[in-house]
C-alpha cells in the first residue's frame, strides 16, 4: 500500500522537521535579502556595493547558504506535493530524479553567481 | 413546513452514472434527517437505500453528505440546515455501493494497518490501571465511532487514495498515547510512511466532518511530535 521514507533514517519525522525549520530560515533570511535589496537602493543593488558586500565572507557564506536552504526547502516542498498523489513508482522515482538534477543546476548557478565576486 | 429532498441515486449493478430524484416532504424543525430518508422509503420510494443501525449517533454506520458537508443523518435535525432544500449525497471519496451506501473495505483496511488494538504482553493481575491524567490524554480519541466522516472529507485523501486517513490517524493516535499500551512504537511505525501522517497538511476538513467533535487535526500534530521526538 505504501512506501517507506528514502534515505537512511527510515522515517519522515527529520524530514518534516527540517522542512520547518528552513522555512523559519527562509522567512529572515528573505525579508533581509528583501529589505537590502529593494528598500536600500544606494547601498543594496547597484554592482559597485554588491562587489564591496561580497568581498566580505560573511556575505558570502550567508548567500551559499540562502542558495542551498531555498533549493532544499523548495524542492522537497514540491516532492511533497508530487508525494500528495497517488502514481506508480517508477514515476514518482522519475520525477524525483528530475527534480534532483534541476536541484543540483540551480545549486551550481547559484554558488557560480555568489563565487564570481 | 415543506422541504425538497434531492437525493443521489445510483445502483452499481446496473446504472451508468449517478442521477438525481427529488421528494417532497411536510416535516417538523425538529425532526432528523435519518427520519426524512425513513419517510422516503416507507411511504415513497423503498428501493430508497442507506445504512443506518442504532439511529442514535452511536454505530456510525449513516455517515452521508447533506449539502456538501458529512454529517451523521440520525444526529443532524431539519432546523440545524436552515435550507429548503437538502441535497443528500454518499460521502465523497469512496466507491458507491447503491445510493447512499458507499464501500467501507478501504476505510477498514487503512484503520487495521494501524494494529488498533491495546498491545500487551501478559494478561493483567486484575486490570490495567490508569491515571486520570493518562486517561485524560485519550478522553477525545476513544469517542471515535468509526462513521468514516473525516477520512472521506480528506481533500489529502482524495489526492492520494493510499493515504491511511484520519480515522486511522486518530486510531493509531488512541493506543500510541495509551499508557497501558507496552508498544507505541509499533502503532507509530505503521504510520511513519509516505503515505502516513506525513500526509496530513493540516487542512482541518476532518474536524468540520467528525459528528463526535473530536480534533483530529490536533492529534495528528501530536503523534507527528511524538515521532520527531522519537527520531531526534
Ligand atoms: S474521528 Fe469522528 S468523523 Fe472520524 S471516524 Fe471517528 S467519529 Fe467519525
Ligand atoms: S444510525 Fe448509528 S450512528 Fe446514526
Amino acid at each position: 500500500m505504501s512506501y517507506k521514507h528514502l534515505g537512511s533514517r527510515n522515517s519522515g519525522a527529520p524530514g518534516w522537521l527540517f522542512q520547518r525549520i528552513t522555512g523559519i530560515v527562509l522567512i529572515v533570511a528573505m525579508v533581509g535579502h528583501y529589505i537590502l535589496m529593494h528598500y536600500t537602493p544606494t547601498s543594496g543593488h547597484s554592482f559597485a556595493s554588491t562587489f564591496e558586500r561580497m568581498q566580505n565572507p560573511l556575505w558570502k557564506v550567508f548567500y551559499l547558504s540562502f542558495v542551498v536552504v531555498g533549493i532544499y526547502h523548495g524542492l522537497n516542498g514540491v516532492w511533497g506535493v508530487v508525494r500528495d498523489f497517488k502514481m506508480k513508482r517508477w514515476l514518482s522515482m522519475t520525477i524525483l530524479g528530475a527534480m534532483i538534477i534541476l536541484g543540483i543546476a540551480f545549486a551550481v548557478f547559484g554558488f557560480m553567481n555568489v563565487l564570481v565576486f | 413546513m415543506q422541504v425538497t429532498f434531492s437525493i443521489q441515486r445510483y445502483d452499481s449493478s446496473k446504472d451508468k452514472k449517478p442521477y438525481r430524484q427529488e421528494f417532497k416532504l411536510d416535516v417538523e424543525p425538529t425532526d432528523r434527517i435519518l427520519d426524512c430518508l425513513d419517510r422516503i422509503k416507507w411511504d415513497f420510494e423503498g428501493s430508497l437505500t442507506y445504512r443506518r443501525s442504532c439511529s442514535h449517533g452511536i454505530c456510525g454506520s449513516d455517515a452521508i453528505n447533506i449539502n456538501g458537508k458529512n454529517m451523521l443523518a440520525c444526529q443532524v435535525l431539519i432546523q440545524d440546515i436552515k435550507k429548503k432544500r437538502i441535497k443528500i449525497d454518499p460521502i465523497p471519496g469512496m466507491p458507491i455501493i447503491k445510493d447512499l451506501v458507499v464501500d467501507t473495505t478501504d476505510f477498514f483496511a487503512k484503520y487495521e494497518v494501524v494494529k488498533p488494538y491495546l498491545i500487551a504482553k501478559n494478561p493483567p493481575p486484575k486490570e490495567r490501571f490508569q491515571s486520570v491524567a493518562d486517561r485524560a490524554l485519550i478522553d477525545e480519541a476513544v469517542n471515535c465511532i468509526l462513521c468514516g466522516a473525516c477520512t472521506s472529507s480528506c481533500p489529502s485523501m482524495w489526492g492520494n487514495p493510499n493515504y491511511l486517513g484520519p480515522a486511522a490517524m486518530l486510531k493509531a493516535y488512541r493506543f500510541a498515547f495509551d499508557s497501558r499500551d507496552e508498544a507505541p512504537a509499533e502503532h507509530l511505525e505503521a504510520i511513519d510512511t509516505s503515505d502516513g501522517v506525513w500526509r496530513c497538511h493540516t487542512i482541518f476538513n476532518c474536524v468540520e466532518a467528525c459528528p463526535k467533535e473530536i480534533n483530529l487535526t490536533w492529534h495528528i500534530s501530536q503523534l507527528k511530535k511524538k515521532m520527531v521526538e522519537r527520531e531526534l
